[in-house]
């Protein structure tokens, strides 16, 4: 698979599986008589995100939130994969460069 | 304690219906879709800054994922140029994310506004010309081989370019980068004019890169402010389903409309944005 098909796929279906996660959270909080939702910061992130999985409507979109973010770093890890199966090293760095700053931003997210 | 707000049904549909419009426009002009995002929740739905800054990186994400699908397919975003300026951009939104603790948010819309301004002169000033002629790659864009080429469907013909200047546009990058971390925009609307009047690229090539770019940029934003817990479930979920839709659209569009209309389009925006948000910023009464 050529590397535009490859970045054009994984962005495709990052988007639709948030996009549906976020409808999906939306209805539940409808059907819930859309209760008072508050959010979440640092840790109580996780607790939140396992809430996904008995249904609350909160976690579902922290998840579809999640898998958003996620896009655009896997898109840039997936590039790297591809420049490394093709041996173009000018461009292996130019990715893993990006790739270790976004990880950058999210451990330091944490500490912050 | 961070800043909170509480949302009816009918203010979820609401955000939804605009962030139709502004993924079609981010999708359009580069930009992610943020420059609308923001006014809106804070003068219309009286979200609190920090809150609509972080809805706004999210579907600026959400924005740039979804046009750059089409995008990349479609050979409309240079990758290689992509790849390369997000090394400036990322490492400013970092920057960006970490040093907007200590602005106000006053000053925020009057930083916005000027910048905004500014690009609006310089593609005003540009409006006429379809592609620049004579454009001569420099040393980084022949190493790393940034010049192509793109079907252009207003003209029906290939349109071939180098990349020029490319040190230069990857350093204003890095200050488009600060202002993606500080304001939720994606930083688009400083890369299309860079790409555009610095290094020569055509303005569709631009826009598509620059949405290709800002996903990556906003990520990066996008982390440190959801753990900050400006993130809103409620503010977020319209949004991502709002933006992808209204994104697919503008795709379709920019690829049919000729590249003098975009650019006049592209300005237009920006001025009333830009003046918007200066008035803003000196808290006058502002009706959007």
């Amino acid at each position: 698979m050529d590397l535009n098909k490859l970045v054009s796929y994984s962005l495709r279906i990052g988007v639709f599986a948030s996009a549906l996660l976020s409808l999906v959270g939306l209805f539940v909080w409808l059907a819930s008589g859309f209760d008072n939702i508050v959010s979440a910061a640092g840790s109580e992130i996780g607790k939140t995100l396992a809430s996904a999985f008995v249904g609350n409507d909160s976690g579902i979109i922290y998840l579809a939130i999640l898998i958003l973010i996620a896009t655009p770093v896997f898109r840039v890890a997936i590039s790297s994969v591809y420049f490394v199966k093709e041996g173009d090293r000018k461009y292996v760095l130019i990715s893993l460069a990006v790739l270790s700053m976004l990880i950058f931003a999210l451990v330091s997210g944490y500490a912050g | 304690m961070h800043a909170t707000v509480v949302l009816g049904p009918v203010d979820v549909l609401i955000i939804f219906l605009v962030s139709i419009v502004a993924g079609f426009i981010g999708a359009m002009f580069g930009l992610g879709g943020g420059v609308l995002i923001i006014p809106f929740l804070t003068l219309v739905e009286g979200v609190p800054v920090p809150l609509a800054v972080g809805a706004s990186i999210v579907s600026v994400v959400a924005t740039s994922s979804a046009s750059a699908a089409t995008y990349v397919q479609d050979h409309l975003t240079n990758l290689r140029l992509g790849m390369f300026l997000e090394i400036g951009t990322v490492a400013g939104a970092i920057t960006g994310a970490f040093v907007s603790v200590f602005l106000p948010a006053s000053y925020l819309f009057i930083l916005f506004g000027i910048i905004l301004l500014y690009a609006t002169i310089v593609m005003i000033r540009a409006r006429g010309i379809d592609f620049p002629a004579n454009v001569r790659p420099d040393k980084t864009s022949r190493i790393l081989a940034l010049g192509s080429q793109y079907e252009d469907h207003s003209l029906n013909r290939v349109v071939k370019y180098e990349v020029t200047r490319t040190p230069l546009t990857v350093f204003i990058g890095f200050f488009a980068g600060i202002v993606s971390g500080l304001l939720g925009v994606g930083g688009g609307i400083i890369n299309v004019p860079t790409m555009n009047l610095v290094s020569k690229i055509p303005v569709k090539v631009a826009s598509a890169t620059s949405n290709f770019i800002i996903g990556v940029t906003a990520a990066a934003s996008a982390s440190v402010y959801l753990l900050r817990g400006d993130v809103h479930p409620l503010l977020a979920a319209p949004l991502i389903i709002g933006v992808a839709g209204g994104a697919l659209l503008g795709t379709k569009v920019l690829k049919v409309t000729p590249p003098t209309r975009v650019k006049v389009a592209f300005g237009i925006l920006l001025a009333a944005i830009s003046l918007l948000m200066i008035l803003k910023g000196f808290s006058l009464p502002v009706v959007l």
